[in-house]
Parts: C-alpha cells; sequence; structure tokens
C-alpha cells in the first residue's frame, strides 16, 4: 500500500530542494566555465588568424558602440546621483561627530577609485547589456539560428560572443572611469551646495595610490568579461519559445550582478591578503 | 562607414526636404529622445494612477495575491540572503583600511551598519528584486499581451488593470520590503564575519559597534525607501508589460526597457529621499 516514495515527510523533501538547488547551481557553474573557455579558445583562434570562417565584419566596432556609446547617459545619471547621495550621507555623519571635512572628498575618491565605480558600473551594465545579450542570443536559439550557424561551419561562440566579449572589455573599463569622474564630480557639487565644503578641499587626490588603479583597473576587466560570458551563457541555454527568452534574460541580470558582486568580494579580499589596503 | 552616410543622405534628398545640418539633426535627436522619455513618464504615471484608483474599495482577489507573494517573495529569499551577504562583507572591507590607520574597531560595525542600513541595503536588494521578480513580471505580462489574452480578459468585461495588475503591484511592494529586512539583518552578519575573518575583530566589538551606534530612524530609513523602490519596480514592470507591441521580439526590448526604468528610478529616488529626509 505505502511504497517507499509516498512516505516523503515535509523536512525531507525540503532536503531534496537544497540539494537539487545545488545540483543545478553546480550545472550552471560547470556551463559559465566551458563558455569563458571557450570564448578565450575562440579568441585565440581569433587573433591568430586561423577559422577564418565566420568572421562578421564590423561586429565589434558595432558592438563598442552598443555596449559603450549606447550606456553612457544611463551610468552617468545612476553613478551621478550615487555620488550626490554618497557624499550628502558621508557630509551629514561627520558633521554630527567632528564637523571637519577635510577628509570626505579623498576618501571618497578612494573608495570610488578602488571600489564603487567598477562596481556599480558593473551592475548597471549587468542589467543593460547583460539582459541585451541574453534575449538577443537567447531569441536566436529558440528560433534555431544557433543551429544553422553551426550546421554551416561557424562555431556559435566565436561569431556571437567573442566580439561582445572583446567590446565589454574594452567599454567596461571606459565606462567605470566616465562613472567615477560622474560620480566625483557629483558629489563635490552636493558638498559645496549643501555643506558649504570648497572644491580645492574636496578634490584631493593625496589618498589615492598605484594600488587603486590597478583595482579599477583588474576589477573592470574581470566585470567586463563576466557580464558577456554569463549573459552568453543563459542566452545559449534559452529553451522553448518566447517565455524561454525570458526566463533566460532574467536569469541573465541576476547570474551577470551576483558575478559583479562575488568577483569584487574575491578581488577585495585578495588585495587585502596580499598586504595592500584598499 | 562614411560610404554608408552618403548613401542614407543620398535616399533622404531624393524623397525630400529633411536635409538637415548634422547640429540640426542633434538637436533633433535630443528632442526626439526627450519626447520619448516624456511620453514614458506619462504613459508609467497614468498607470499608476490606474493601480493606485483601483485599490480604493480594496477587493484584491487574495488567491492571486497569496500565489503572488509566495513566487515573488519565498522564492528570492535565496539570491537576497546571498546578495546581502557578501554586501555586508564588502562594507566592512571598504570602513576596514579606515579603521585599522585610527585603531578604532568600535568604529567599524557603525561605519559598514550605517551604509548598509540606510543605502546598499535598500539599493543592491532592490536591483536584484527588480532583475528577478520585476524582468520576469515583465516578460510574463508582455507575453500575454502580445498573445492577445489582455484583450481576452476585457472581452469577458474582466478588468486587467484589477485583475493582472493589482496583485501584482502589491505583492511586488510588499516582498520588497520583506526582503530588505531580511537582507538588512543578513548583511549585517556578512559584515560581522568578514570582520572576525579579515580584520580580527571580535564579534563582541562588532555587537556593541552596531547596538550603540545605529538608530532605529536608520533602519526605517532603508525600509521607507524599500517601499518606494516597490513602488516604482511595480509600476515600471507593469507598464512596460502592458504597452508592448510586436511579437517575440518586442517582449526582450520590453524586458530590457523595464530593468533600465527600474534601475533609473532606484537610483534618482534613494538620491531624493535622502535629500528630502536626511
Amino acid at each position: 500500500m505505502f511504497d517507499s516514495r509516498s512516505r516523503i515527510w515535509g523536512w525531507q523533501r525540503h532536503v531534496g530542494d537544497i540539494g537539487a538547488a545545488a545540483l543545478a547551481t553546480g550545472r550552471a557553474a560547470r556551463g559559465v566555465w566551458n563558455v569563458h573557455v571557450g570564448t578565450l579558445a575562440g579568441l585565440i583562434r581569433r587573433i591568430s588568424g586561423r577559422h577564418r570562417l565566420g568572421r562578421p565584419r564590423g561586429e565589434i566596432l558595432r558592438q563598442l558602440y552598443w555596449i559603450g556609446n549606447r550606456s553612457v547617459v544611463f551610468i552617468a545619471v545612476t553613478l551621478g546621483s550615487i555620488g550626490m547621495v554618497a557624499t550628502y550621507e558621508a557630509c551629514l555623519q561627520v558633521s554630527r561627530v567632528t564637523g571637519d571635512y577635510s577628509q570626505v572628498g579623498g576618501q571618497l575618491l578612494r573608495l570610488v577609485v578602488s571600489d564603487v565605480a567598477p562596481v556599480l558600473t558593473g551592475m548597471m551594465l549587468s542589467t543593460r547589456v547583460g539582459a541585451g545579450i541574453a534575449a538577443e542570443i537567447g531569441s536566436m536559439k529558440v528560433t534555431e539560428q544557433i543551429d544553422a550557424l553551426r550546421m554551416s561551419g561557424v562555431v556559435p561562440i566565436d561569431y556571437l560572443l567573442v566580439p561582445r566579449f572583446v567590446a565589454a572589455q574594452v567599454m567596461t573599463l571606459f565606462l567605470s572611469v566616465l562613472g567615477g569622474v560622474v560620480m566625483f564630480t557629483a558629489g563635490g557639487l552636493t558638498a559645496r551646495h549643501s555643506f558649504g565644503v570648497s572644491p580645492a578641499v574636496f578634490f584631493d587626490f593625496s589618498y589615492v595610490h598605484h594600488r587603486h588603479l590597478v583595482l579599477l583597473v583588474v576589477k573592470s576587466a574581470a566585470f567586463g568579461a563576466a557580464i558577456p560570458v554569463v549573459s552568453g551563457y543563459f542566452g545559449l541555454h534559452a529553451r522553448g519559445s518566447s517565455e524561454g527568452v525570458g526566463a533566460a534574460t532574467t536569469a541573465a541580470v541576476i547570474g551577470s550582478s551576483f558575478a559583479v558582486i562575488i568577483l569584487d568580494f574575491v578581488i577585495s579580499a585578495a588585495n587585502l591578503m596580499t598586504g595592500g589596503e584598499l | 562607414m562614411r560610404g554608408k552616410r552618403v548613401g542614407v543622405a543620398a535616399g533622404a534628398a531624393r524623397v525630400a526636404p529633411p536635409r538637415r545640418s548634422l547640429a540640426a539633426a542633434g538637436v533633433a535627436g535630443i528632442g526626439e529622445s526627450v519626447l520619448a522619455v516624456a511620453e514614458e513618464i506619462g504613459g508609467i504615471v497614468l498607470l499608476a494612477a490606474d493601480l493606485a484608483r483601483a485599490l480604493v474599495p480594496p477587493r484584491v482577489d487574495a488567491r492571486e495575491l497569496w500565489k503572488h507573494l509566495y513566487r515573488m517573495g519565498v522564492r528570492s529569499v535565496p539570491i537576497v540572503v546571498l546578495t546581502a551577504l557578501f554586501a555586508g562583507g564588502l562594507m566592512t572591507l571598504q570602513a576596514g583600511p579606515f579603521v585599522k590607520q585610527f585603531n578604532a574597531t568600535g568604529l567599524a560595525g557603525w561605519a559598514a551598519g550605517y551604509a548598509i542600513l540606510r543605502e546598499m541595503g535598500p539599493i543592491l536588494i532592490g536591483l536584484m528584486f527588480s532583475g528577478r521578480v520585476g524582468a520576469n513580471n515583465t516578460a510574463e505580462l508582455s507575453t500575454m499581451t502580445v498573445t492577445e489574452q489582455l484583450d481576452g480578459l476585457r472581452a469577458l468585461a474582466i478588468d486587467p488593470v484589477r485583475f493582472l495588475l493589482v496583485p501584482r503591484a502589491l505583492a511586488m511592494v510588499v516582498t520588497l520590503v520583506a526582503l530588505t529586512v531580511i537582507g538588512d539583518l543578513v548583511a549585517l552578519a556578512g559584515a560581522a564575519v568578514v570582520a572576525r575573518l579579515v580584520l580580527d575583530i571580535e564579534w563582541a566589538t562588532m555587537y556593541h559597534s552596531f547596538a550603540d551606534n545605529l538608530r532605529p530612524f536608520d533602519f526605517l530609513h532603508g525600509v521607507y525607501k524599500a517601499v518606494a523602490f516597490g513602488v516604482s519596480i511595480a509600476v515600471a514592470s507593469c507598464y512596460f508589460g502592458v504597452t508592448v507591441r510586436g511579437g517575440a521580439v518586442g517582449v526582450g526590448r520590453a524586458v530590457n526597457a523595464a530593468v533600465v526604468a527600474s534601475a533609473i528610478s532606484i537610483m534618482l529616488l534613494d538620491f531624493f529621499l535622502t535629500y528630502l529626509t536626511g
């Protein structure tokens, strides 16, 4: 009357759910790794000039424009308002404790260069660019255009992902720098307007060391690799029809934002462990 | 590129007058995008008014509301917990050098907790929520719109706003607030863990630092930010869901637009709320 399956208690099912989630996460991580390796291999093939088949002309330029130029306003608006908020909060705290605003600008700049600018740019690009890449590649996948590419002897990753990867690498760095500049300038204006801090005091570059600039470049490179690879993975694995594309888009946004946060944590911790201050 | 532009210009000249100079074209482009943004903001405000009016005698389909509360809230807990854990750790890492410099371990919790409760907690959780729930909601509603299911409801004299949108919007606001409360707590825990592991600060020091320096108002500040973010994510994702055009490709575009609009409105609202309420 009772076979062993009907005797699953509630808590056992929860344990099973946790296990299933862990397995799914592991599978996704392996898939993302495969796509990453595939993209790097495609990049090497492209540079070494082998496998000439399936090189879209001018695709990198188009992607540079789409990922970079079309994101400028978005990045400037979001990072600018965050810069204003961060300065306002910091000055508010300082005014309650000491009232000495001389360090706010310098410390903010250190924080912006070494952490906030690349991370927030990465998060913003994950929503805009990640969603775009997953939607585009996902709709190609469900309309079997990817299979058609493979049939004609083109490696889909070379054709689709390598240009986006290169463009994202370049543009994440530029947009991080731009976002940092907008953020710091907006912060300086807020401090001048709300707390009367003189720009000569606020724009203080003495806290930024070489190591912070290295961190900016390393983090931008890491996020610029993570966003196209993670979104490309979810796009290439879209299933079904338009619902599948929607699900892939959502997963790409979440996955690449999460990848940005984890990578930032790992890089910051590694920097601290190897003796550099943040 | 140049050849292409000449071709376009020649084509335009053949059709007739619009032979603008580059400056005039630039100004026209700015005007067009301003008009497009204004139209979208107007549509979002009208939809918000519709939603508010539908709530006046608060008759909400309880079963639908319950379903969405589960799908949007309970199912988002893992990603929010993970995000909050890493975000809290990052805040401690960033406060680390400052704390070490002045040897003021008692202030680490103050700096990290203040940043978490007032800014980073609500913003990061809001961004993750808009990526997971907002994007999913837009994808679902826009798939229903392009397959004319909304017209079907109207033909049955069922108001789509009341039946479809109100439960979703309500569920999004409630769950984002609940998730922010959970996430704040987890982020504080993450901050304490990283402080113990990386900066060698005792649990008790961190706890007293939180308890002595953070006021209930700091926590409430984050909570009412979460209410505002929830409303803006809900209205924006519903708006782009019901106004979608053009089949499956339109669904992808709508999801992208919804995520970008949510991110921008989160950042701008954050600025105004901080600035107005102090």
